[in-house]
């Protein structure tokens, strides 16, 4: 429940609540109260925020000695309130497919009703032959590019779940724009809806909100704290590890007493060091998941480590390029399908089913593309995409929202129209899976229609 | 804590009582560097003897308005920017000619200018006001549609400006190719107006929220604008077809706009009437305060900042001027954080680490400003990089910025030029391991750091203060003393 000490740090263990039960109630009442008391700053702070300075009031120091160390960790411990109950303890992991993936080409409309004999005629050989296609039992003739036959399983036991023919309104047709509207939840929102969704959910541990890559998406800007994470692996003190502990001791005094965010921060970031350490040292695949190589592939298995170690992982973010695909789609789309399925299988075949019931993972993209093929074999920018949703708490295996038959006619300016709302899936993983209250606030100005993909709990 | 104000600057700073927010010490050389300069260096510091403060902002304002305007501040960083004195026609012709007609170097290249000019330039004052407007005026580098012409809104709008009148500089960004692109005024006409641009321009460039405008002078704002565009080569193109025609009320600004061709006229008179409305002058004379001064600065200060902005008609120099010139800003030291972009700059100008080569070095900054989450000019959304320190905290940063303190301290990057550590004990070498921790904390960070402090980097040498430099651990530790200074939260805050 606490964090553990970096390993060779010059100091006593903190005291651990888990300890005696005595202490345990007595600092449970602390973290309880700890808790209030960080909601009613971060709100300050987020009024800071829109004002576009601050007024933050600082956590007294004082009257807490006893519990110093693990009081340093409860301004954003949530791993403790997730086994207070304060919790639901369910994590989402959202994966965004930069470049516009080609939705059509990944769930296929395959049947004559849902209009694939229009397809054939405007985009050739992008409609995957027969052999090339998983008919998806249960829906009225959806098929999945064999590309992504490792995430079959996860279908028949009802983990895996389509939205066709999703945008959200006020999106265009350009990367940027798309990608800024559907991560900061509106067109001018200046935050992340993620962020937003942080901010309800209350104070945190330092690994609630992690961004697997190089640099924080737009999805998680704003005031709340969020880790961004090239590696697992790196995630450690900094040079020669000859000098780590003394380094890492020296700068625990330098901070000791500093007011603001930078001593409060300093001492989680060293606590969270041994965190990552302890995680670290039961990393490895399990339950016979092989990852393939890659990026994406070991973001996921990151993920994996770091919710097995229950760290309080709120919500993840990972990033995969290299969807804009206007030019040999059939070879560049596929290759890269082929390895985001055995990615995500991996990730959930490691976590098993009973870690992966409270993990959801939501695949999205900017836009999708357009319905007729180009010159080059490939597609220009279009409009309606797909989502993807993995894992725990689904309501079942399902292509969920509305769907039109393709034709000429039922095309927006050539391209799949927008006919479900991507704020609307979002909205109702946050409130159902991670226990948002709220999805106003999430997706200002957008009316919310879940469209009963997830369950609460 | 009052604030007032004196004739020059020297006279402020006479007048502050000597105090600074701890650890940090009471150091006016360190605060103006890290303040009107990206950190503190040895040679301003010298400049700042030898000139003396009033002396030094004069030849700084003196100097980039005259030979180290635009990118001249340092003539070798100037040199790795080819495309940034061109044409979005030229550059797209240069792309194309190199092998992809919409690639980014020319954005690469702004980026890398941008970073070696806030380490290195000479016109360190000028660079601070850069990077407020460039925040000000936000266009998202590396964005959609202006791969072309990022370049323009750096050169003609930012850097033109940046130390003369920001009505000027209003109105330049309103006929900026990349602004238009980038808050798709370039597309919006009279049947199809597009509220972007005119929605920001009330809200983050000039009067702001809570100025009491109505989406209804939302709308006019929008449609007074109409007609303003680019032309096929992304050049600046008034489009009188596409022009609004008819009254317009925002505010309190009305303008009959009853001719296509006055358009672009009556489009100047609303942005000159924005440019200098009492509330623009408060939220910009605050947003400056915040950026310099602090997180929460007084309502005195402020007010004053916004009197001499009306009053010499929306001059920035003047603004900047009057902040040194207030005892509130003397009186300040630690009361900002250093972002993490800036606290990478402050790192190389702390350490001395000359530039090296420039091929090199400059795109080192570039993906060590990435992964700490703030590239110069890649803030995606229109309202610019946060300015508080509420906004910036991320265990990630934190542990990256340690990083490339050992990094730049042991020459682990290309590029750089070596750096000799020995050096940092400046010219009067320590007798004891005592002596050298004094001397690299005020060195490196400006700061007599307090006992506890000391004892802490003592502890970490392992060793007593009074064992002799001979017989130091230093001999090994030298280098992993100095990165563990700038750990230290008086590097960390401004």
């Amino acid at each position: 429940m606490t964090e553990a000490t970096p390993p060779g740090a010059q100091q006593a263990t903190p005291p651990g609540v888990q300890q005696a039960g005595a202490q345990q109630a007595d600092a449970q009442q602390l973290l309880v109260r700890k808790a209030e008391q960080v909601s009613a700053d971060l709100a300050a702070q987020d009024a800071g925020w829109q004002r576009g300075f601050t007024r933050r009031t600082f956590l007294a120091g004082a009257g807490m000695v006893g519990v110093a160390a693990l009081g340093s960790q409860l301004v954003t411990t949530k791993a403790a309130y997730a086994a207070s109950g304060l919790s639901n303890g369910n994590t989402l992991v959202t994966i965004f497919l930069r470049g516009a993936a080609d939705g059509l080409r990944i769930l296929v409309p395959a049947s004559s009703e849902l209009g694939v004999d229009y397809l054939r005629t405007v985009r050739g050989n992008l409609v995957p032959a027969a052999a090339s296609m998983s008919p998806l039992a249960g829906t009225p003739g959806w098929a999945l590019n064999a590309a992504l036959n490792p995430l079959l399983p996860f279908w028949n036991s009802g983990e895996l779940a389509f939205v066709p023919a999703v945008s959200t309104t006020g999106i265009t047709r350009s990367h940027f724009q798309a990608q800024q509207c559907l991560e900061r939840g509106s067109d001018t929102a200046t935050t992340g809806w993620l962020d937003r969704a942080l901010q309800q959910l209350g104070p945190g541990t330092t690994f609630r909100a992690v961004t697997q890559g190089s640099a924080l998406p737009s999805a998680l800007t704003g005031n709340q704290r969020k880790l961004v994470m090239s590696s697992l692996k790196n995630f450690s003190f900094p040079g020669w590890s000859g000098v780590a502990p003394q380094s890492e001791a020296a700068i625990r005094t330098l901070y000791r007493g500093l007011p603001g965010p930078l001593g409060e921060d300093v001492p989680t970031t060293l606590a969270a060091l041994g965190t990552a350490a302890t995680a670290r040292a039961k990393a490895g695949a399990q339950n016979g998941a092989v990852y393939p190589s890659g990026n994406f592939s070991k973001a996921l298995a990151d993920l994996a480590t770091l919710l097995r170690a229950e760290v309080g992982m709120q919500v993840a973010t990972v990033d995969v390029g290299g969807w804009d695909t206007h030019t040999d789609e059939v070879n560049q789309l596929d290759r890269h399908l082929t390895s985001a399925a055995n990615s995500l299988a991996a990730f959930l075949t490691d976590l098993g089913p009973a870690r992966r019931s409270r993990v959801t993972v939501v695949v999205m993209t900017e836009f999708g593309r357009r319905v007729q093929m180009n010159a080059n074999g490939g597609t220009d920018h279009g409009h309606g995409s797909v989502m993807w949703l993995l894992g725990g708490g689904l309501t079942g295996a399902a292509v969920h929202g509305k769907w039109t038959p393709l034709t000429a006619a039922a095309l927006d300016s050539g391209d799949v129209p927008a006919l479900n709302d991507a704020f609307d899936v979002l909205g109702e993983v946050a409130q159902k899976r991670l226990g948002v209250g709220s999805v106003t606030g999430l997706f200002p100005g957008h009316q919310f229609a879940p469209l009963n993909l997830a369950k609460t709990g | 804590m009052a604030t007032t104000f004196w004739p020059s600057i020297a006279a402020a700073l006479r007048n502050t009582p000597r105090t600074s927010r701890a650890p940090m010490v009471w150091d006016p050389a360190s605060l103006l560097m890290s303040r009107f300069g990206f950190g503190i260096e040895s040679k301003t510091r010298a400049d700042l003897v030898r000139y003396g403060l009033d002396g030094w902002w004069q030849n700084q304002v003196a100097f980039s308005r005259g030979p180290g305007a635009g990118y001249a501040g340092h003539a070798g960083v100037a040199a790795q920017g080819p495309l940034l004195s061109k044409s979005p026609a030229e550059v797209r012709a240069w792309l194309k000619a190199n092998g992809n007609e919409y690639g980014w170097e020319a954005m690469d290249q702004l980026t890398r200018v941008t970073l070696g000019l806030q380490a290195w330039s000479r016109g360190q004052v000028y660079e601070t006001s850069v990077d407020f407007f460039a925040n000000h005026l936000n266009v998202a580098n590396h964005s959609d549609g202006v791969w072309s012409s990022r370049q323009t809104m750096d050169r003609d709008v930012i850097r033109r400006h940046a130390l003369g009148s920001y009505a000027s500089m209003l109105l330049a960004s309103a006929r900026n190719p990349a602004m238009l692109k980038y808050l798709s005024l370039a597309s919006s006409t009279k049947n199809a107006v597009n509220e972007n641009y005119g929605r920001e321009l009330l809200e983050l460039h000039t009067v702001g929220i809570g100025a009491g405008y109505t989406e209804e002078d939302v709308k006019n704002s929008a449609r007074i604008l109409t007609g303003r565009s680019v032309d096929s080569d992304y050049n600046y193109l008034y489009k009188p077809e596409r022009h609004w025609v008819g009254p317009i009320k925002v505010m309190g600004f009305s303008h009959p706009n009853d001719s296509a061709a006055g358009g672009e006229a009556a489009g100047e008179a609303f942005l000159r009437y924005l440019a200098y409305h009492p509330a623009t002058a408060q939220r910009l004379a605050h947003k400056m305060c915040v950026h310099y001064v602090s997180d929460n600065p007084s309502p005195t200060l402020v007010a004053e900042l916004a009197r001499i902005y009306l009053r010499t008609g929306t001059q920035i120099a003047p603004m900047l001027a009057a902040i040194l010139r207030s005892t509130e800003f003397w009186g300040s030291r630690g009361a900002k954080v250093r972002r993490p972009a800036e606290n990478l700059i402050a790192t190389v100008r702390a350490l001395g680490v000359g530039p090296g080569d420039l091929s090199k070095s400059l795109p080192s900054l570039h993906w060590m400003s990435s992964s700490v989450g703030q590239v110069p000019l890649d803030w995606a959304a229109p309202n610019g990089y946060p300015d508080v320190a509420s906004a910036w905290r991320s265990s990630g940063s934190l542990l990256n910025l340690w990083s490339y303190h050992r990094g730049l301290a042991q020459n682990w990057y290309d590029g750089f030029a070596d750096l000799d550590p020995a050096s940092l004990y400046g010219s009067v070498k320590p007798r004891t391991s005592g002596e050298a921790i004094t001397q690299l904390c005020g060195r490196l960070t400006g700061s007599r750091f307090p006992a506890a402090h000391v004892q802490a980097l003592q502890t970490f040498l392992d060793e007593p203060a009074s064992t002799p430099i001979a017989d130091s651990r230093l001999r090994w530790h030298l280098t992993h003393l100095i990165p563990l200074i700038l750990d230290a939260p008086q590097h960390a805050l401004r």
